[in-house]
């Protein structure tokens, strides 16, 4: 990297220009936009298809017709298919659902739990196996035993395949430079690209059903478990690794005996972060077909079942706590790598050998006796809560009308309509010549032309309009989140306090569904644009605010001692220090906060949101649109990549190194 | 400590793999106390389950009733018309109870991945609809030709400066966009993207007295709660939707079941109540209205079942 | 040369890091300065045709700056770097030229390697660390570790088999590392800086800890550091390295007595000459004003052993080797060089 030798003093004012640039191109862009409103906007109605489209739906419609006898299919796709919706089964069979012939799975309710006790206990202490068991029985007094054990064995399969995949190609790339480079971009589309696109086209290859769910799981968690293998491998301090070498020990044995034990650390880290992502996949999978929780949370969207949903969504932050908690303790123990003393051994081999016989006893009752295999249906207080929640969310919709009906006047008159009529209502070329000049100020000519080609690659598939709906509803969204995420963020970034109060609601907010708050939301808001966005909002505050808070805390210590020294008021701390000194997390909170929100606000299709979203629902359902569904979704990853792009290259402008 | 705890662990897992096994290969005692179901010649069927209350209701019934002879249902949700239909190609899904898609299952039919069984008796009727008190305050506008003079009073921020037209889901049967342009209605289409999306419009515009138009149909519960009057457009003159031209309404349907041919070919239990399920409208909407109320759907479908031995026994025969 | 009578040779080895090592060698560019030629090429010359022999049995000591491309030369003598080019010819076996096997075959019999920062294996308990070689090699359990426990012995860890590195103090690391080269009883060792990350008592312990191995067990070994006392102490003989490239190679007196250049002289600066250096370097003809005392004193004896006597005699002092008087000094001559500082 070249150091930059100018002065400090000569950034001011290049900035002032560029901040005159950028402001004089918005406003002709909206003098332009207001002379030439309606013109060229590329609109195309819902039913009508564009030449692209067609195609795609003609592709499609022959890939459909090839998946009897197509020998891509016969030797590929459907033995793949088969494979994983028998493993799905197995699963299944062991928790949920019954197996063979018999009326219950291979554990009954105590068994289950007895299990998971037991296996808690043996990767990490007592007091988690009892957290453990006592979150996967409150599932069940939730009255969703079932539901939660077939999220669980979905889970649980779709983890064991990905860690299956992710942990080898991980290492490899752990252990070559030139994998790693191949993998990278891989790795990094993934993480941009909304769940809710790639459900289509797998089910058009791997049919509706547990398969094309779990392998949707599959191709969102696998990238974590592979990115978090490759680290904990390149981890590895290098002076082992070399002694090793230094001792003749073959590439299989430095693996084995010295890179894997010393990076079990990371990659365990690396299996909780496949658990949970497979986890937050729950509910979107269940579009295409997966069993489990998901089923009560979509019902409860499509006929607003706020309580139903909001019951099925604890289940789901319940799950997610448990496995999320004993993971990371299995984590903590790997701390050092010194054992304990004789002693402490002695009474773990007692602690396990009298948890293994309880849970024995457990699974064989569980066969054995109808109260140990059903799940006790008096415990139930599902009612309780749904009720609950629901008489909450009413008495908000009912008596803060004021407050939820004048925020979404106020969003939707004063900057959504406004920024719509810029993007999406002016001509194409209109917007597309200003967004690439916009990216040239801010990003550099890379990012302009990045921009330029994905604009263009928009333009053609004829999705354009739709598109520029989605990208407005993502940047109000994305404001509005800055806004509170930023000062929520330096809240917790200066006040400790407030930040062990708020992780935990942090740590939920991250896990729970959001399409478990998409139901109050409509109720709220009703089916509106605004709707869309306030959901993005709450789904993207959490990481937001967590990226800001780390990144003022690390602002250094001496920076702030300087600046209170020369008695500067807290505000002026605030602004002038700190939020200077984390632009960084400010950046990075920014893009991860687009990327969330992106993810969030295509699902606004559900409730009334139109744009891409919407698009690729109906083309789910309407089997003349189903190539506009797809190239819906071709879309949402193209303005992923261009709002990640942009963002990416604004990052390494402003972290080029200044002293 | 991880090296012999793992020792440690691994034994007793070991064990306890060992017991699960024996235990396993000893049958469940459970099975035992738990066959209280009558032991009848029927296969394991999955019945698509759609989000509105009155397809819960039928699917709930037919579910009860096969349970009772000795079948064993699982309950599939899913998004209408397309996504179903592939998941009966991927053999996912077995039966959908109440198809509203005018057809547009016929490719899947093409290829064998199911077969039409025919009417469940219902009629499905969708239309445009206002509430009622909008009706009864400006008596003409339940004619079409007459919209324009009110689309005013319908103009929200969503809509752009006309009337906001609320359409159906996606997977609904929708052709509002064609009935807004042939007509030249100064309306903009809005997608609701699901059916409780319009109750809410609805149940509002009905409390508030505010106007609103929006996709319905019948039948469906709801409409005795919140009385909404239909718009009349043109009478219609169209079946599969991709036809229509938007001049005209809605027609009336009469609704489909589909199933896949290894329910057809099975010619069991669940063949038959397949094949001569129907009911009425009425049927259904006294079902969904207990459904609605909160009755859990499986009681609610035994307590119609009881009441009407006569018809259940007529669909087993 | 004679393969036979040296346990090490190397010549004319090279490494050069960056996108085209293998043109740099024998190009006009190679004697460029090493900033130059990375300025002018990207390439790093971190070794620059260096070649030395190391006989059985003797301690080699390389110094050299940071930078100076020590440990990327001990690296290549066993190819955990691979050379540029060059020949390193180990007890007659050119390694250069081994196949992948025969190469891990010898790294794990013929020869090993301390590092400075130790590389001790943490998830490992120390005689697993000891017996590590031994345990990629092949060897049973049972007998790997009661070689361990030799060795353990040896390095004196006794009562420490079972602990973890992370338990031991730095100085018993770097003990255990020590073990761990001994443990397959090799021809040769290396040690890249061994003790330059303990502090200066351990440090001292820890380099008679080697002179003691050194006696028992006689090993030819090839030690880097960048500490002039420390190569005093261990060195039979030293090479100066610079800028990847050996300046000057020699026992520490001749070093000392004749610096090669600047560089050289200012590595051994600080070094009381007097400590060093014989009195051989500093006899000289008798002046013609000057009378014998008739005592003598031997030419290996070290200058500051040699001051009370020379002092006592009141006058020149002859130097005697194999009974000739090579020369004589004078209280005066062993004041110059004790208090005169660096002139020699
Ligand atoms: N892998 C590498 N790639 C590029 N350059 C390297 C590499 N390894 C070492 N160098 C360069 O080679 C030169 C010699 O490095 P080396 O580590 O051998 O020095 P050293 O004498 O051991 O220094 P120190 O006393 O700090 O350990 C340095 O300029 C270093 O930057
Ligand atoms: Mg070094």
């Amino acid at each position: 990297m070249s150091v930059r030798t100018e002065p400090i003093i000569a950034i001011t004012p290049k900035r002032i220009s560029r901040r005159w640039i950028l402001g004089g191109l918005l406003l002709s862009w909206i003098v332009l936009a207001q002379f030439l409103r309606g013109k060229a906007t590329l609109e195309l109605d819902n039913p009508d298809n564009s030449p692209f489209t067609t195609w795609a739906g003609e592709v499609a419609d022959s890939i459909r017709d090839n998946r009897t006898d197509g020998a891509a299919f016969k030797f590929f796709f459907n033995p793949i298919r088969e494979f994983i919706d028998g493993f799905v089964t197995l699963s299944r069979e062991l928790i949920a659902i019954p197996s063979g012939s018999s009326s219950i799975p291979v554990l009954g309710w105590l068994g289950v739990i007895s299990v998971i006790g037991f296996v808690v206990y043996a990767v990490s202490n007592i007091r988690m196996a009892t957290a453990a068991v006592a979150l996967t029985f409150a599932c069940g007094a939730l009255g969703l035993w079932t539901d939660s054990m077939d999220t669980l064995a979905m889970t649980f399969a779709a983890v064991i395949l990905s860690l299956a995949i992710g942990i080898p190609v991980g290492i490899w790339a752990g252990l070559s430079d030139r994998v790693l480079k191949a993998v990278t971009p891989i790795l990094d589309l993934a993480q941009i690209l909304p769940t809710l696109v790639y459900l289509a086209p797998l089910a058009l290859f791997f049919l509706i059903g547990p398969a094309s769910a779990t392998i949707a799981t599959m191709v969102y968690s696998i990238p974590i478990a592979v990115r978090l293998t490759a680290f904990g491998i390149r981890g590895v301090p290098t002076s082992p690794v070399e002694a090793s070498i230094s001792m003749g020990t073959t590439k299989r044995q430095l693996l084995q005996k010295v890179q894997l034990p010393m990076s079990s650390r990371t990659i365990i880290m690396g299996v909780n972060q496949t658990v949970m992502a497979a986890l937050s996949f729950v509910v979107i999978a269940a579009l295409i077909g997966a069993p489990g929780l998901g089923k009560p949370v979509i019902d409860a969207l499509i006929i607003r079942n706020v309580g139903e949903g909001f019951v099925a969504g604890i289940a789901v932050v319940l799950i997610a706590i448990m496995l999320d908690r004993s993971t990371s303790a299995a984590i903590s123990s790997q701390d050092t790598f010194v054992p304990p003393s004789d002693a402490d051994r002695k009474r773990r081999r007692i602690g396990l050998a009298i948890a293994g016989i309880l849970a024995i006893v457990g699974i064989v009752l569980s066969r054995q006796l109808a109260w140990a295999a059903f799940f006790p249906k008096q415990i139930d207080i599902s009612k309780q809560i749904a009720s609950a929640s629901d008489s909450s969310v009413k008495w908000v919709t009912e008596n803060m009308e004021f407050l939820t009906a004048g925020l979404s006047k106020a969003v939707t008159v004063g900057v959504l309509n406004p920024l719509e009529s810029v993007l999406a209502n002016s001509p194409w070329y209109l917007t597309v010549v200003m967004i690439t000049l916009m990216s040239l100020i801010l990003g550099g000519i890379r990012s302009a032309i990045v921009s330029a080609t994905l604009l263009g690659a928009i333009v053609a598939t004829g999705l354009w309009y739709d598109t520029m709906i989605t990208f407005t509803q993502t940047i109000v969204a994305t404001l509005l989140t800055m806004v509170v995420g930023v000062i929520a963020g330096v809240w917790i970034g200066r006040n400790a306090r407030a930040e062990r109060a708020l992780r935990p609601i942090l740590d939920a907010g991250q896990t729970l569904p959001a399409f478990v708050y998409l139901i109050p939301m409509l109720g709220f808001f009703g089916p509106s644009r605004f709707t869309a966005i306030a959901t993005g909002i709450v789904y993207s505050i959490p990481i937001v605010v967590k990226i800001v808070g780390q990144g003022i805390r690390d602002v250094p210590v001496n920076m702030i001692e300087a600046a209170t020294s020369t008695g500067s008021t807290k505000w002026q701390l605030i602004t002038k220090v700190q939020l200077p000194a984390a632009k960084k997390s400010l950046l990075l909170a920014t893009n991860q906060g687009l990327i969330f929100v992106l993810a969030v606000v295509v699902i606004g299709g559900f409730v009334g949101a139109g744009g891409l979203g919407y698009l690729v629902l109906l083309g789910s359902s309407k089997p003349e649109l189903q190539g506009k569904g797809l190239v819906a979704g071709f879309c949402i990853l193209l303005l992923g990549v261009m709002i990640d792009r942009i963002a990416q290259y604004m990052v390494a402008r402003n972290s080029a190194p200044k002293h | 400590m991880v090296r012999n705890k793992r020792v440690g662990a691994k034994a007793s897992v070991l064990a306890a793999a060992a017991a699960l096994l024996l235990s396993a290969c000893g049958g469940a005692g459970v099975d035992a106390e738990a066959s209280d179901a009558p032991a009848g010649d029927c296969g394991s069927y999955a019945i698509a389950m759609h989000a509105w209350v009155g397809y819960t209701a039928s699917a709930q019934v037919v579910t009860e009733i096969a349970k009772a002879n000795g079948c064993e249902i699982s309950q599939v949700t899913l998004a209408e018309a397309g996504v179903t239909y592939d998941a009966m190609e991927s053999g996912s899904v077995d039966l959908v109870i109440e198809d509203w898609g005018g057809g547009r299952w016929q490719e899947w039919a093409d290829r064998g991945a199911l077969v039409e069984v025919g009417e469940n008796g219902n009629i499905g009727l969708i239309g445009m609809y206002v509430p009622q008190w909008m009706a009864d305050e400006y008596p003409d506008i339940t004619d079409s030709a007459n919209l324009n003079k009110y689309a005013d009073l319908f103009v929200t921020d969503e809509s752009k400066g006309k009337g906001a037209w609320y359409e159906g889901p996606p997977g609904y049967t929708t052709i509002g966009e064609k009935m807004v342009s042939a007509n030249g209605l100064n309306f903009t289409v809005i997608s609701t993207g699901s059916e409780q999306a319009l109750i809410d419009v609805f149940t509002k515009a009905d409390a508030d007295k505010t106007a609103a138009i929006g996709y319905f149909y019948e039948p469906q519960n709801f409409l005795a709660k919140v009385p909404l009057a239909r718009i009349k457009f043109p009478a219609n003159d169209w079946t599969d939707p991709e036809q229509a031209s938007g001049l005209t309404d809605y027609p009336e349907s009469p609704l489909i079941k589909l199933a896949t041919p290894k329910v057809m070919d099975a010619n069991d239990a669940f063949t038959k109540i397949v094949k001569n399920f129907s009911w009425t409208n009425a049927d259904q909407n006294e079902v969904a209205a207990d459904i609605e109320s909160g009755t859990d759907p499986a009681v609610a479908a035994q307590k119609w079942i009881d009441a009407h031995k006569d018809i259940v026994d007529g669909w087993l025969k | 040369m004679s393969e036979v009578s040296s346990a090490i040779s190397v010549n004319n080895l090279w490494q050069v890091f960056g996108p085209n090592p293998e043109k740099i060698v024998g190009s006009a560019d190679a004697s460029l300065p090493r900033a130059e030629l990375r300025e002018k090429t990207g390439n790093t010359a971190a070794v620059r045709d260096v070649s030395f022999d190391v006989a059985p049995g003797e301690v080699f000591v390389v110094m050299g700056l940071s930078g100076s491309g020590k440990s990327t030369l001990v690296r290549c003598l066993t190819r955990l770097i691979e050379p540029t080019s060059g020949s390193v010819v180990l007890n007659g076996e050119d390694i250069m030229k081994v196949s992948d096997a025969r190469l891990r075959e010898l790294r794990r019999t013929k020869f090993s390697m301390v590092f400075q920062n130790f590389g001790l294996l943490p998830h490992r308990k120390v005689i697993d660390n000891i017996a590590f070689a031994l345990e990629v090699n092949g060897v049973s359990k049972e007998k790997r570790h009661a070689r361990a426990n030799e060795v353990i012995e040896l390095v004196g860890l006794q009562g420490f088999a079972y602990a973890y590195p992370e338990q031991l103090s730095g100085g018993m690391q770097q003990r255990v590392g020590l073990a761990r080269a001994l443990a397959v009883n090799p021809d040769v060792m290396f040690l890249d800086e061994p003790f330059s990350a303990l502090d200066p008592l351990i440090r001292r312990d820890m380099q008679t800890e080697v002179i003691r191995l050194h006696e028992e067990l006689g090993k030819t070994m090839v030690f880097i550091t960048h500490d002039l006392s420390e190569a005093l102490k261990l060195g039979d003989r030293i090479a100066i390295m610079r800028d990847g490239a050996v300046v000057q190679m020699g026992t520490a007196e001749e070093l000392i007595a004749n610096p090669a250049d600047a560089y050289v002289e200012d590595f051994t600066r600080d070094i009381p000459k007097s400590h060093v250096l014989t009195v051989r370097t500093i006899a000289r003809p008798l002046a013609d004003t000057e009378t014998a005392t008739g005592r003598t004193i031997p030419a290996e004896t070290i200058i500051r052993d040699a001051t009370a006597a020379v002092l006592d005699a009141n006058g020149p002092v002859a130097v005697v080797a194999n009974g000739n008087v090579i020369g004589y000094i004078k209280s005066r001559d062993i004041l110059q060089v004790v208090g005169g500082g660096t002139e020699a």
